[in-house]
């Protein structure tokens, strides 16, 4: 395993190796992952110049958190209501809710930017967030997760004079705990690396998101990769969620536990 | 210094968390105190650029633009990166489709036409006239090649601002290593093919250093397919109609016979498709002996080979001829009276002689404009770089790029077909007649119109 | 966002101890609850569905944006059109090439890697890493590694005889190429949500098998396996969404090529969209796709609820 590991990791080691090898070393040795060099952190200092790295991060969070933050209400609602309740239309709605699931803003770019343009919120954080902040997929975990909980917890806070909300926060929530984790990670890596709709819905520099910054150091059409450069913008764009990982790496794992999903 | 065009800005694109709100909102004050009396309003204006060349490039366009807000307080240029040239002119489209055009942008030069069809820019020669600049002598001072991809039916729409044309590089150890002269490169398609054959080292069936290497991915194909089309005495299209492609004459049968035999026939060039990246690291790495690359990539090559290299016009087989490339300003349809003046300003500074002559000197692009040579600057580097000097008098046999009606899809129906060909799929002569049927069927709804609707 | 506090409100209003049939029943809770959520999915799904369908029935082109009434006269040019066949094609074998071996793949490792050893917790990560960085950026690593003469693979696996090959300008290759890339960004994403679902797999159940003399293979085979089934649904979930949704890798690398070799189904209406000012033929390649996307995830979610309904 640990061979594999190695193996999976081979771009991530020749990222970091080309990212700290000065410039002006011949092509031929590019490839190498030996550090066969004195290091430098030039790459590092010219990726980032040229980009704004900490607005961009900054950009990024507030997407992903806002994202998250507005996705967890309205899934949790909305997946408590299929999983419980009985209402006309149940069937219906729920077929009409999953149509999102396979649709993706790219398919949409130009409804959705002139809808983002008439509620005034093109070229601002908001218009990045909006069209996921409803989530069928989240909707359908959550409906899952609220059916595998025994009907008798939830009848005996409503006998004791349970208030709705207090039920869905007090009982509810921490019964569906793992599954909100579960669909908080897909969430989080998916409107990470987002690049896209981002691109298209943002104009000014002072709101682009990490992946919008890094794609100047991605594509280039005459030839001329700076592979060091493409590597060290790579690096400064993964590092934190990698951190993230290895911090809480037994946390998710573990509240996975119980989890509907299993 | 935060103006009135800030503040809308500010109050408008809130920050969710309301200590941000605050803060803006108290800077949004501030500044409005500070800026009360008798100072003019900032008029914002959006500028998309691409940077076809990475890193570096963007990095110094934002540094000029920078420049030019320093030095005109009144306006405020903000520069958007917006990726590829390809990207550049989908994201303007989006915008323009939302309802929320840029102001300027730097496009590729070919796809000036598409915004014109659509009527989304504004013609520069209107520009031109309300600033008392006669449209014929401005248009003078620029190249003869790059003209005709920025006046349509006779109007300028668009100021060249970065220009390219193909360029062959060659390593001079290899051609001394060889027996050749490095002084000499091949200057025809006879030369090219036996020069490339003596420069091919082969260890066994595996060969560990080609003759010639040339990008044929998406974008560089369609461009040298209409070099080596033009250098065989070809049209490739029609510039003054944007319904004709030439696809299946002669010339253009030629130009793919020679590529195709260049990898299959001599083998003195890998099969398949290559990416330019794969072109200018094979040449880096000694592993190509000669590349086709454009001249734009000149300072890359300057500051990444690490051996003597020369660089030539494009082999003739009938003439000397090459397209150009490279990308232009346009000015973007909708703009408010004080955006235009901004506009204008901008564009005459980014376009001067001067800041052209610099730009060329960074990137290694040519500079659109005949008297940025007159500067002394510019004298004393093109004589320190004899390079420089071939790029620009091969400018003398240049003409005008493919541009035609959705020149993009044009494109894309002769790179697929030379694509097959490369791969070994297709035999060329099969290969232009269906990318010429390909691409009448895309042009079909201009020439209906004059050919009453008849199709080709 | 309004909506969302206004609902809240409502409810809590209303929340009194009822009786429990009506506590299920109440006329508007459930569409209360329903709201936030139709309130964007009306804004950025139905809205945009309902303009794509419409313009699907227009035929517009360059120079002429306002379009006439056609019909379905787009959906024939776009059935008749190789490229869409092509790239249909190629999403099939991109799908099927892609699906199955990071799914082997993530279930291996988290079979190996269950063991929470200080080791295996280092090996996870270095599994894991690749599903952070994002598409766009692996892609433009990846550029690098597959580089003929000189790239990552040219340089280590040369000697294997992988040497001076064109993977990525090579029609035959090229897909494969962008396969590979996928699964190695998403067998470590996978393989968490497996290790998930073992840490579940109730300890009894292994012993028992292991009592009955099965060894490690037919206990993962009749016991771990079937048990992880609920899982397993949930990644295929994932996993073909990704297959559908994802073309970054193809903008950076290839932009379809060679000649389409590498054209997926969400890239063609991109291409055609932006590049081709087609937007008929995109919007009629769109409803086609969303119909089909559509009756895919009706099946599998269908599985998937069985999956689930399965195990509780």
């Amino acid at each position: 395993m640990a061979g594999v590991g190695f193996v999976w990791s081979t771009p991530f080691l020749w990222m970091i190796v080309a990212a700290l090898r000065p410039e002006g070393y011949g092509p031929a040795e590019l490839a190498s992952l030996a550090p066969d060099f004195v290091p430098t952190l030039e790459n590092f200092r010219l990726a980032w110049e040229s980009a704004d790295f900490l607005v961009n991060y900054a950009n990024t969070l507030i997407v992903v958190c806002g994202i998250l933050g507005v996705q967890l209400v309205t899934v949790t609602l909305a997946g408590y209501a299929f999983a419980r309740l009985e209402f006309r239309f149940k069937e219906a709605l729920f077929y009409l809710f999953l149509l999102q699931l396979m649709l993706v803003p790219p398919i949409l770019i130009i409804p959705n930017l002139t809808t983002a343009v008439r509620l005034g919120i093109y070229d601002t954080l908001i218009g990045v967030m909006a069209p996921y902040m409803a989530s069928a997929f989240g909707t359908f975990l959550m409906r899952q997760a609220f059916r595998a909980v025994p009907r008798d917890f939830e009848d005996a806070a409503v006998i004791d004079g349970c208030s709705f909300l207090a039920l869905l926060r007090h009982v509810m929530l921490p019964l569906v705990r793992p599954t909100l984790v579960a669909f908080a990670i897909v969430s989080v890596v998916a409107h990470w690396n987002e690049l896209l709709w981002p691109l298209m819905v943002v104009n000014s520099p002072k709101r682009q998101t990490l992946v919008v910054g890094l794609a100047s150091f991605t594509q280039a059409s005459e030839g001329a990769a700076e592979w060091g450069l493409i590597a060290a913008g790579t690096l400064l764009v993964t590092l934190p969620l990698i951190l993230a990982f290895i911090a809480f790496q037994r946390q998710f794992v573990n509240s996975f536990m119980f989890s509907g999903l299993k | 210094m935060i103006s009135k065009g800030d503040q809308t800005m500010t109050m408008r694109h809130l920050i969710p968390a309301g200590r941000a709100k605050a803060f803006s909102l108290a800077l949004a004050l501030a500044a409005a105190l500070l800026s009360a009396p008798g100072k003019a309003a900032t008029t914002s204006l959006d500028f998309y650029f691409p940077t076809p060349v990475q890193g570096p490039l963007a990095r110094e366009l934002t540094r000029i633009v920078k420049e030019f807000n320093e030095k005109n307080a009144d306006i405020d240029v903000v520069a958007v990166y917006t990726g590829s040239y390809d990207d550049t002119r989908v994201k303007a489209q989006a915008a323009i489709a939302a309802g929320k055009p840029p102001g300027v942008a730097l496009m590729s030069a070919n796809f000036v036409l598409e915004f014109v069809l659509n009527r989304q820019i504004e013609p520069i020669e209107d520009y031109l006239v309300e600033n008392k600049v006669d449209p014929k002598s401005f248009l003078d001072d620029f190249w003869p090649a790059v003209r005709p991809n920025a006046t349509i039916d006779g109007k300028i729409y668009a100021i060249p601002y970065q220009n390219s044309t193909p360029l062959l590089y060659i390593n001079a150890d290899h051609f001394r290593e060889a027996g050749l002269d490095p002084a000499q490169p091949p200057k025809t398609w006879a030369d090219l093919v036996s020069y490339a054959e003596k420069l091919t080292k082969r260890e066994g069936d595996q060969v560990v250093r080609w003759g010639l290497t040339m990008p044929s991915a998406y974008d560089y194909c369609g461009w040298l397919i209409q070099s080596f089309t033009m250098a065989n005495g070809g049209l490739f299209y029609n510039p003054s109609y944007g319904g004709e492609v030439y696809y299946d004459q002669p010339s253009t049968l030629g130009a793919l016979q020679l590529w195709k035999d260049l990898a299959f026939k001599y083998k003195v060039m890998p099969q398949g498709v290559i990416d330019p990246n794969q072109v200018s690291a094979d040449f880096f790495a000694g592993k190509a002996s000669m590349v086709v690359l454009s001249t734009g990539s000149l300072s890359f090559i300057r500051n990444g080979a690490k051996f003597p290299y020369r660089v030539g016009f494009m082999p003739r087989n009938v003439r000397n001829a090459v397209p150009i490339g490279g990308g232009s300003l346009i000015a973007f349809a909708g703009l408010t009276p004080e955006q235009r003046k901004a506009a204008w300003r901008f564009m005459s500074y980014m376009t001067s002689a001067e800041q052209l002559g610099y730009w060329s000197r960074f990137t290694g692009y040519f500079s659109p404009r005949k008297s940025s040579y007159d500067l002394p600057e510019m004298k004393e580097f093109i004589a320190q770089h004899p390079d420089a000097l071939t790029a620009l008098e091969q400018l003398e046999y240049a003409g005008p790029w493919l541009a035609v009606y959705d020149t993009v899809a044009v494109r894309k129906a002769m790179e697929d077909q030379v694509q097959a060909v490369l791969s070994g799929k297709k035999e060329p002569g099969q290969a232009v007649k269906d990318a010429q049927k390909a691409a009448d069927e895309i042009m079909r709804p201009l020439t209906e119109k004059i050919t009453g609707g008849v199709g080709p | 966002m309004e909506t969302a506090q206004e609902v809240e409100l409502v409810v809590t209003a209303e929340a009194r101890p009822l009786g429990l049939a009506r506590w299920r029943k109440t006329g508007a809770r459930p569409y209360l609850l329903l709201a936030p959520s139709l309130f964007f999915l009306l804004l950025f799904t139905y809205l945009p569905i309902a303009r794509v369908i419409r313009d699907s029935l227009y035929l517009q082109h360059l120079g002429d944006q306002a379009g006439r009434f056609v019909g379905l006269a787009n959906y024939a040019r776009l059935f008749a059109d190789e490229k869409f066949r092509t790239a249909l094609l190629n999403n099939l074998a991109y799908g099927a090439g892609t699906l199955l071996p990071t799914i082997v793949l993530a279930i291996a490792f988290a079979v190996l890697l269950q063991r929470s050893t200080r080791l295996n917790a280092v090996i996870r990560a270095c599994l894991f890493f690749p599903t952070v960085v994002p598409l766009t950026a692996a892609a433009g690593l990846w550029i690098f590694i597959f580089l003929p003469n000189g790239g990552l693979i040219d340089y280590y696996l040369g000697p294997l005889g992988l040497r001076s090959i064109n993977w990525l300008g090579n029609p035959d290759l090229a897909l494969a190429a962008l396969s590979i890339l996928t699964v190695w960004k998403n067998a470590g994403y996978y393989m968490l949500f497996y290790l998930a679902g073992l840490q579940a797999i109730p300890g009894e159940a292994l012993e028992a098998a292991l009592l009955d003399g099965a060894n490690g293979w037919q206990r993962f085979w009749h016991v771990t396996l079937p048990l992880l089934r609920p899982t397993t649904a949930f990644v295929v979930a994932i996993a073909l969404v990704n297959v559908v949704t994802n073309v970054d890798h193809v903008i950076v690398m290839t932009h379809g090529g060679p000649n389409n070799a590498t054209n997926l189904l969400l890239y063609y209406i991109f291409q055609t969209q932006t590049e081709f000012h087609d937007p008929g033929k995109a919007t009629a390649a769109t409803v086609v796709s969303l119909a089909a996307l559509l009756a895919i995830s009706f099946f599998g979610l269908r599985a998937l609820e069985r999956g689930i309904r399965h195990e509780g």
